[in-house]
């Protein structure tokens, strides 16, 4: 880990302005007229580091950020604030232009396999456009990959000429993997690229995104919200929420000792096959705030069952605690004081 | 597992439910049967297309043309539902039995205070007056877990976020005291700290009233949780039936096997995930055996010619196989 990770990303922030038109915000208040803007503060201050050849995986409740946070890395957003830095070489700021060959080490893969393939395409059309983007490459050649590329995937000479609609949600999201090797990334963004399919097709897909992985040495930033899946295939964890990154670490260190108060809480609520229902003392009360207006201190505390008079004051930083997890919370800062009887007596 | 021993609440017998469409008969549901006894929770999963959503469809007699119940008994406390006309199933639906449906955005009308919506439901199905309505409402929704439910009442969905909408969802099929309670993928849109509180509020409510509890799901893992006993569709017909907790230590059918492998957090480990070959086949064309065969690791000539009949299993449970795995020892 001492070389230069693929992907580095420093204090990213992604706000949207979701206050509509002039008249939509135009508020009449105490005798005076104002236009206050809606920022949705869907990203706030991640960083994080993607290693050659690794699997990150980012797991987190819907509205989490999880999905704009690599909207915005693969910059089909444009970051408020922070770094992204793709093998040292900082694209925050380039346009259009100057991500096109960037795009040749990043690719994604979409969630949806109804929606994220043109319907009025050739599938041997739609896995070589990015290839034809960057490389430029003539006909010739372009069919000869796709029938390569549909081959690594799993489907024969006799799909290249069909449409989106002859296929099933699972063989379209083969599509999409191919459309995303077709250049050879370096790194491989997928959003959800299980969570459409049916468990037994899910399988499918998972032993087949490992098994590309292994051939072509690429990096996956992996995001789900299934814990499951996430234990399957990544190396290293990030849990999300509230568009902060709350805890980062080996999996096994995730999953066998999670740290951060939400981490538990999450890995206490997933059903799990067999097991009866977890005890509701253990279960998280209420729900996620508004991203609108985020809480004061830790985004976590409004729901935390340890939340103590610093949490309200102070947002917590994710800070290092060794074998290379890291969590946001006061509660596992070496130089805090030992945490008020009241707050432990709340939990037990 | 004491509730087994009562007279069943609901018994489905061979029930046929198929849609005769241009491209060829759909059998959605072919020749389904089972029981419920007051009380109980039965879960029935299966992947997209297998006939589960159907199979509560069906007994809420909720099928539209071109789709019709071709045959089978859905026997609910002791009258053939199929055999009553829309009026008299109009009383049985909402009051007896009560339906949670998938996705709380659309489950609930936009145009309507959810006190509106609530009371609906004691108009049709009670005698109470305007002011017990009113007060049994605020009940209602304390119970499920909303907060300040009496300034709540004249709130519209809109106002609610996913997990609070699906509250509000139970607490309409709950109202009228239902005896049957069929849930529709009650969690699937929910994030999985919401799943969590909302499993359990549906279990306390089922408990605390005896009600019956049908799940359907894909989630074999939130069944588990919940259900005393599990049924597992493939192509509109049961392959498997039992105990929860026998079905998943120990399944008799190759296809349940599989569904519990593919599940990554039973895997141990990176490697390969233990994978079913294939895809579901199309409803319209089955294959002439056992629909599952085209899939299976054990099929055998057998099996691409004679569909195997659900044959009781000594250990308790069926199963629809020629050649099922090893009992657990």
């Amino acid at each position: 880990m001492s070389e230069e990770p693929l992907l580095r990303v420093d204090g990213l922030e992604q706000r949207f302005d979701a206050s509509g038109s002039l008249f939509d915000r135009l508020r009449f208040e105490n005798g005076r007229i104002s236009a206050p803007r809606r920022i949705v503060h869907a990203v706030n201050g991640v960083s994080l580091t993607i290693a050659r050849g690794e699997v990150l995986g980012l797991v987190g409740e819907s509205g989490c950020g999880k999905s704009s946070l690599a909207k915005t890395i693969i910059k089909l957003h444009e970051p408020t604030a922070g770094r992204i830095m793709l093998e040292g070489e900082d694209i925050t700021g380039y346009g259009f232009q100057r991500m096109q060959p960037v795009r040749r080490k990043m690719q994604m893969i979409f969630q949806d396999p109804y929606a994220s393939l043109n319907p009025r395409q050739q599938v041997s059309d739609i896995v070589v456009e990015p290839w034809r983007e960057v490389a430029g490459g003539t006909s010739g050649d372009a069919h000869e990959r796709a029938m390569q590329l549909l081959a690594k995937v799993g489907l024969g000479a006799e799909h290249a000429a069909r449409y989106p609609h002859q296929f099933s949600g699972g063989q379209r999201q083969r599509i999409g993997i191919a459309r995303a090797l077709s250049v050879n990334p370096d790194l491989i963004i997928a959003d959800e690229p299980v969570s459409a399919l049916d468990v037994s097709i899910q399988a499918q897909i998972l032993n087949l995104m490992l098994d590309l992985k292994d051939d072509f040495g690429f990096s996956y930033l992996f995001i789900t919200h299934d814990l499951s899946v996430v234990r399957f295939i990544s190396d290293r964890i990030g849990v999300m929420y509230l568009g902060f990154m709350v805890e980062t670490g080996p999996r096994d260190a995730i999953f066998d000792n999670p740290r951060h108060p939400y981490t538990q809480a999450l890995l206490k609520a997933a059903p799990r096959i067999g097991q009866p229902l977890p005890p509701a003392a253990e279960q998280l009360t209420g729900e996620v705030p508004s991203a609108f207006v985020l809480p004061q201190g830790c985004a976590f505390r409004t729901r935390c069952p340890l939340a103590h008079a610093r949490c309200a004051t102070e947002r917590p930083a994710l800070k290092h605690i060794g074998a290379g997890q890291s969590v946001a919370c006061h509660l596992h800062e070496a130089d805090e004081t030992p945490l008020p009887a009241a707050a432990l007596s709340a939990a037990a | 597992m004491t509730a087994q021993t009562d007279a069943p609440l609901l018994r489905v017998c061979g029930l046929k439910t198929w849609f005769h469409t241009f491209g060829g008969v759909v059998k959605a549901v072919d020749g389904v049967s089972f029981d419920l006894s007051p009380g109980e929770i039965l879960g029935i999963v299966g992947e997209s297309g297998g006939g589960k959503s159907m199979v509560g469809f069906s007994i809420m007699g909720l099928i539209d043309k071109p789709g019709r119940i071709e045959a089978g008994e859905i026997i609910f406390d002791g009258r053939n539902l199929v055999s009553l006309d829309d009026n008299a199933m109009q009383a049985v639906r909402g009051r007896q039995i009560a339906m949670i449906f998938q996705d709380p955005m659309t489950a609930l009308n936009p145009l309507y205070t959810i006190g509106n919506q609530l009371e609906e439901m004691l108009t049709l199905h009670t005698d109470l007056g305007p002011q017990a309505r009113r007060e049994r409402c605020i009940e209602m929704l304390a119970e499920v877990g909303i907060p300040q439910p009496e300034a709540r009442l004249g709130a519209y969905p809109h106002q609610f976020s996913g997990g609070m909408r699906q509250r509000v969802v139970i607490a309409i099929a709950m109202i009228a005291g239902p005896r049957l309670l069929i849930a529709d993928e009650p969690t699937t849109a929910l994030d999985v700290t919401i799943q969590a509180q909302l499993l359990r509020l549906m279990k306390a409510q089922v408990e605390q009233r005896r009600t019956a509890l049908i799940m359907i799901t894909h989630d074999l893992a939130a069944v588990s949780q919940m259900a005393d006993r599990i049924v597992v569709l493939y192509c509109g017909r049961v392959v498997e039936i039992g105990a929860s907790a026998a079905l998943i230590a120990g399944p008799r059918h190759p296809y349940t096997r599989g569904l519990l492998d593919s599940i990554p957090a039973n895997h141990q480990g990176r490697s390969r995930l233990p994978q079913i070959p294939g895809t579901v086949p199309d409803i319209r064309k089955l294959p002439p055996g056992c629909s599952f065969a085209p899939r299976c690791p054990r099929a055998a000539e057998r099996c691409r010619s004679e569909i195997p009949e659900l044959t009781a299993a000594p250990a308790g449970g069926a199963f629809a196989c020629h050649f099922p795995l090893e009992a657990a020892p």
